[in-house]
């Protein structure tokens, strides 16, 4: 049984995606220690330091999302994961978006049971702010995407064919869900196929959190110092989602 | 005591319950463990569920954090790794709010 991490990163022309995917490395290889695999396109492969072994398969991958990010719409890259299943050459998968950096070996533990897909359907706002979460956006029970463990099962290709179906036909899943997001997001495509088909199980705890209006002013390999409005708090030895997109740009 | 320096105690105090929250969330994401493929939490109510089971019995099911059943064949070997696991966790805990408390002190 092979277990490993898989990532995907595009770079935009706002965001150097490839800066943040070379720190999640650097963090998965600390705390996780397993095989990586990293999904991209020749642009951003270039861009990409020399990370020693990591697998690399290059795709052409669509550009026709965008999303809200700080005030501005910006390039969104972000419909290569229904193709997670046949991307993975693992028997069980931690998905991962390169924005998500572990400080912890909490992840080994879920990979080591039994489960066709597993994620989030909880966060946890670490500011304390409740800045993540809006209010009626959906009449769908939200997960979220960001990480995703799977296992090569029957069940699992079934919520991967759903996703890249409702991915095919999502306005019409948007408007039969009540989604107020306009773009296409992830964290919806992958609720409905599990909402439709009845599958998933959840992470029993919330993921940790950082909105994209909090600014990362200082990190080492154990955790991150954070800012937002007049406070300023920390994480340490805590797996964490920061939206903020430039804090490795150094 | 004047009003600035109850608001400087108001932000302090608003920054440790933060702290103690966050290290809470912590705690709990760390004491998720992985034993014959389930998956528990390493608390209190499962180490004295398994402990009250063992008395009984050295062959029982439990249910997971996920509700699937599993199959426990050597208790003393599952209590013994869920209470390695609750404490190493309580001891990082413990720290933590040692910590904040000497921040509250000062």
């Amino acid at each position: 049984m092979t277990t490993g991490v898989l990532m995907y990163c595009f770079d935009t022309p706002e965001v150097n995606y490839h800066r943040l995917a070379e720190r999640c490395v650097a963090q998965i290889r600390k705390y996780l220690k397993l095989e990586i695999t990293m999904v991209t396109n020749l642009e951003t492969f270039k861009k990409i330091k020399p990370l020693g072994m990591i697998n690399y398969k290059l795709v052409d991958n669509k550009t026709t999302n965008t999303r809200p990010y700080r005030g501005k719409s910006v390039a969104w890259h972000n419909k290569e994961r229904a193709l997670a299943y046949d991307h993975s050459p693992y028997d069980t998968t931690i998905l991962m978006d390169c924005d998500y950096f572990v400080f912890s070996t909490t992840l080994l533990e879920l990979a080591n049971t039994k489960f066709d897909v597993m994620l989030h359907d909880r966060v946890e706002d670490i500011t304390g702010e409740d800045m993540i979460l809006g209010k009626n956006e959906s009449t769908l029970p939200l997960v979220w995407a960001t990480v995703t463990l799977f296992q090569k099962t029957a069940n699992a290709r079934r919520v991967f064919d759903m996703i890249q179906h409702v991915q095919q036909y999502y306005p019409h899943y948007q408007n039969l869900y009540r989604i107020r997001y306009p773009n296409y997001r992830n964290d919806y495509a992958f609720a409905i196929a599990l909402h439709q088909l009845k599958l998933g199980n959840f992470i029993p705890t919330p993921m940790a959190m950082l909105a994209d209006r909090v600014d990362i002013i200082d990190s080492d390999d154990e955790g991150i110092v954070f800012k937002y409005d007049d406070c300023v708090n920390f994480t340490s030895g805590q797996d964490v989602h920061i939206m903020e997109k430039e804090w490795c740009d150094g | 005591m004047d009003i600035g320096h109850l608001k400087q105690h108001s932000d302090l105090n608003f920054k440790v319950a933060q702290a103690k929250k966050n290290a809470l969330e912590r705690l709990r994401s760390r004491q998720l463990m992985a034993y014959n493929e389930r998956l528990f939490q390493a608390d209190a109510n499962t180490i004295n569920l398994v402990s009250t089971l063992k008395q009984h019995s050295q062959d029982f099911y439990v249910l997971d954090a996920n509700d699937n059943p599993c199959h426990i064949t050597d208790p003393e070997e599952f209590l013994d790794r869920l209470i390695e696991r609750n404490q190493e966790t309580l001891n990082a805990y413990h720290q933590l709010h040692q910590d904040l408390a000497n921040k509250r002190s000062k």
